[in-house]
């Protein structure tokens, strides 16, 4: 805690001391806000997840993790936030390249909220957007019947997992813009003029600084796509009760009661494991996120 | 702007890309949602349903209520938390970095079966328990704009002249830093109500009634209805956001503008 | 074509001549013309927006000419890609790959000369050597400072050992203390190497203590190349006496053809072109240093206003009829009796003045 004071000796004028920060105690708001709303839930949560029907300590409910329809819905939920992660990450990035270099301040400014819209949309809205465009009425089913190409005449459906990656796309792909364009942007004219200046071409700039730079953004945005897909629960809801095994759905629909198990804590068990998952995810984000940073410092 | 053939092609094929997987679904929803009674023609009657059904408006406040409830909390908490941070409490920075990391790290779902275990009866039984955890899933959104916000600006020269001249904390925080930070005060607004508009798990999970899971059950009746909803509320926020921008970037030359003005 | 001996080098001539080059609605250099000989130093000043960055990108090949030519050793390097040049540039700031180790980014330009590992390695060292960072070879640009950093981006510029150094304001983004002693180093070692080198900034004592000759320039115009010696005695233009050097622009009438009538003394005209026939308002541009305090009968009155002590020299503003403030250094003995809101007289002691419209 620092203290300035600021004395003056002339007579009849006050000695003012004032410290520019008060004590710690102005954070505890915060500190009891997030405990009791936050970390107090999760701790309850994973200390539930271990007990069992009777209020014992079990490992129970996480054995239905490991093997059959559970374990199967996390290898799904998994492969489903890695493939939606993967098309998002790889687009967005050939999207970023192309305003980056491209785009006037105007325009930019302009994608960007309209990135930051679309990448926060999901959930019912755009379940629903989708089923009015791929629908069996939808405009964009019809389109492509006219020209020749029936979707629907092999077994697809919206409401499939295909079809969840495609409505997952629509919001993953302007996350990788929002998240990945600073880190083109990033990439100093300097740099690249250097390289010039030493002689070296394209590829080699590309290999050799463009690549190893931008790696662990590239990184680190694909980690936080992956926890959002992984996580996302409104949207899927919307369009696959049933239909597809995903984590979230299967816990949401123990939650509603459609589905009784043996074990009362079996969701929590799920939950806990989500956030195992996503929390590794997470992991990865923070580490990629602390290597560029490094470089930002330079 | 040299445009060489490379360029082109590239913009070329991003708009492409662009117009296919954004535009169109947007449109076909679109003309969807202005289809007529039983699939025929086009016309607003899909819109007029929806404004018309029973829970509308109901649902629509409470939603509002408890957006801009939400959005007042998450002020009243965290801006004094950000600028104390900013200016001494240092060490206490890399926790409150990770505390507000941690909504994204943790899935909403198991935040919401947490939250059932956990909450006593007084909070579970209003709706208004979901206020406190809308501001918990905004949190890395609106902590991160302040911050920003914050670090944009000499706060600690400010804080230090505001004091020595004799102003006490709040007087310090009301009248010299919330308006250094208007950006970042409306940012971190504006993505807290978006968010607690358009939060669906929690709500549904906790097993309470807003506008977002109203339209889903009204969906049921009326699919047509619920997706002109959707469009409509997305194509809006887009237009809102578009409009925003585009005034945010001229006011800001403006004001260039004019100090150059002034010093030319 | 690397030798490792620091001694005798090749290195070009530059010849610059009628480059017009056009940003837009801006105009950034209009008939420019520069020759350079080999190992000289030139350094081009001038304030922001005078086009000798743009200069100096052509040169490097980093801008296109709209027209006029660029020869090297008599070679049209117009057309020319970047990359094939054959110059070491140093950047502003932001000149070292981040990913790389001090080593690594020297030896980026060798590996794509395909020069072989052991060799690199002798190059790099050398050049740290010369640099006085040896010891930094296996750190990253974000763990040095900014003058250390500026250091290797020299060395790392002088590895491909270029016939022609590039300098792009290199020192502008670094502390003050820090730049007076890399510019040394800079001149040293451009010495020591013979390499013919252009130095861009806007910090005139930067380019008048380490350059051969300085090049002047205003609005896309050279205004005058010269020994420094010559730029401050002999000033071509009223831009260059004003800003290179500190001058007092007092008012003045036009006399005589050829004579302009300051402060009660006639003194001839320096820059004889000046349109003389218009009958405007005219200021004459006098250095400090052609100020002397004078008696009273021989002066202009004025009162002191401030006094600034620099060591072997101080400063004085002395205000005169007509609120005019002329400042005057004056040896610190001579005026250690003289205080603020005394009264004083001064006199011109040049021979003549540059002279510009009012």
């Amino acid at each position: 805690m620092k203290e300035i004071a600021v004395a003056n000796q002339s007579e009849g004028t006050i000695r003012r001391s004032f410290s520019i920060s008060p004590r710690t105690s102005p954070l505890f708001p915060f500190f009891i806000f997030v405990g009791f709303f936050l970390i107090w839930p999760i701790i309850s949560l994973i200390i539930r997840s271990f007990k069992g029907n009777e209020d014992e300590w079990t490992f129970a409910n996480y054995s239905p993790l490991l093997h059959g329809s559970y374990f199967h819905a996390f290898v799904v939920s998994i492969k489903l936030a890695s493939i939606t992660a993967l098309i998002g990450a790889i687009l967005g990035s050939f999207f970023v390249y192309a305003i980056v270099n491209n785009a006037g301040p105007r325009v930019t400014s302009v994608l960007d909220s309209v990135c930051a819209v679309f990448a926060n949309s999901g959930g019912v809205p755009l379940a629903f957007m989708f089923i009015a465009a791929f629908g069996t009425e939808g405009l964009f089913t019809k389109f492509l019947k006219s020209i020749g190409w029936d979707i629907y005449a092999g077994k697809f459906t919206l409401f499939s997992f295909t079809g969840v990656v495609l409505v997952y796309s629509f919001f993953q792909i302007p996350l990788m813009i929002l998240v990945f364009k600073p880190a083109l942007q990033g990439l100093r004219k300097e740099w690249s003029e250097a390289s010039i200046n030493l002689g070296a071409n394209s590829t080699t700039y590309w290999r050799h600084v463009v690549i190893p730079i931008l790696t662990p953004s590239f990184l680190s945005a694909f980690f936080l796509l992956f926890a959002g897909g992984f996580s996302a629960y409104a949207t899927a809801r919307a369009m696959t009760v049933g239909t597809v095994p995903l984590v979230p759905i299967i816990i949401g629909t123990l939650v509603d009661g459609n589905v009784i198990s043996n074990q009362t804590n079996l969701g929590d068990a799920l939950a806990v494991g989500m956030i195992v998952v996503a929390g590794v995810a997470m992991s990865g984000y923070l580490i990629a996120q602390r290597r560029a940073n490094r470089w930002r410092a330079a | 702007m040299r445009f060489s053939p490379s360029k082109i092609v590239t913009i070329t094929l991003a708009t492409l890309l662009a117009v296919l997987i954004f535009l169109l679904p947007l449109v076909a929803a679109s003309e969807y949602s202005f289809r007529g009674a039983g699939g025929k023609g086009h016309s607003f009657i899909n819109y007029q349903w929806l404004v018309q059904q029973d829970g509308f408006a109901s649902h629509l406040l409470t939603s509002l209520q408890l957006a801009v409830l939400a959005g007042l909390l998450n002020l009243i908490l965290m801006v004094p938390t950000a600028v104390l941070l900013h200016i001494s409490l240092k060490r206490w920075r890399p926790i409150v970095d990770f505390i507000c990391i941690l909504p994204l790290i943790i899935p909403v779902v198991s935040l919401a079966i947490g939250a059932q275990v956990s909450m006593p009866k007084i909070v579970q039984n209003t709706q208004y328990e979901l206020v406190f955890f809308f501001v918990i899933i905004a949190l890395p959104f609106t902590y991160r704009t302040l911050d920003t916000s914050l670090s944009s600006i000499d706060l600690k020269t400010l804080v230090e002249a505001s004091r020595s001249l004799g102003a006490h904390w709040i007087t310090t925080i009301v009248r010299v830093i919330v308006p250094s930070i208007k950006g970042g005060i409306t940012g971190a607004l504006f993505l807290s109500f978006a968010l607690s508009l358009g939060e669906f798990t929690i709500t549904s999970l906790l097993h309470w009634d807003t506008f977002p899971t109203w339209t889903v059950v009204a969906a049921q009746q009326n699919i047509l209805g619920a997706i002109a909803l959707s469009v409509f509320s997305f194509v809006g926020a887009v237009l809102l956001m578009i409009i925003i921008s585009t005034f945010a970037v001229r006011k800001r030359s403006a004001s260039i503008s004019h100090i150059e003005e002034v010093i030319a | 074509m690397s030798t490792l001996e620091t001694v005798q080098r090749v290195s070009s001539k530059l010849e610059l001549r009628n480059i017009y080059r056009k940003f837009g609605q801006v105009v950034a250099l209009d008939d420019f013309n520069l020759t350079v000989e080999p190992g000289e130093l030139i350094a081009l000043l001038g304030p922001s927006g005078c086009g000798k960055t743009t200069a100096l990108r052509i040169i490097a090949g980093l801008e296109r000419v709209d027209s006029g030519r660029l020869d090297v050793n008599g070679i049209d390097y117009v057309a020319k890609p970047a990359n094939q040049r054959d110059m070491g540039m140093v950047f502003q700031s932001y000149s070292l790959f981040p990913n790389m180790t001090v080593s690594e980014n020297i030896e980026y330009g060798l590996r794509v000369r395909k020069i072989d590992s052991s060799k690199r390695k002798k190059i790099i060292y050398e050049k740290l050597e010369l640099v006085a960072l040896a010891q930094k070879s296996n750190s990253y640009p974000h763990q040095l400072s900014g003058g250390q950093q500026q250091r290797v981006a020299l060395a790392r510029a002088l590895a491909i050992e270029p016939t022609v150094l590039l300098l792009d304001e290199p020192l502008s983004a670094l502390d003050a203390q820090v730049r007076a002693q890399i510019r040394e180093e800079i001149r040293r070692i451009q010495l020591s190497l013979g390499i013919t080198t252009i130095f861009v900034t806007h910090d005139q004592e930067e380019a008048m203590s380490i350059a051969d000759r300085v090049g002047v320039m205003s609005h896309g115009k050279l205004e005058q190349i010269d020994q420094p010696i010559t730029i401050y005695n002999n000033p071509l233009t009223p831009f260059v006496a004003s800003f290179v050097g500190e001058a007092n622009r007092i008012p003045a009438e036009l006399a005589e053809p050829g004579y302009v009538k300051v402060l009660e003394q006639t003194i001839r005209v320096a820059n004889q072109s000046f349109d003389h026939s218009h009958g405007l308002p005219v200021s004459a541009l006098v250095r400090p240093e052609s100020l002397q305090i004078a008696s009273e009968s021989e002066g202009t009155p004025g009162q002191v206003v401030i006094k600034s002590f620099l060591g072997p020299l101080t400063k004085l503003g002395i205000t005169i009829e007509g609120g005019l403030m002329v400042h005057i250094n004056v040896a610190s003995k001579e005026v250690s009796s003289v205080d603020i809101g005394n009264r004083i007289s001064f006199k011109i002691v040049a021979e003549e003045v540059m002279v510009e419209s009012a």
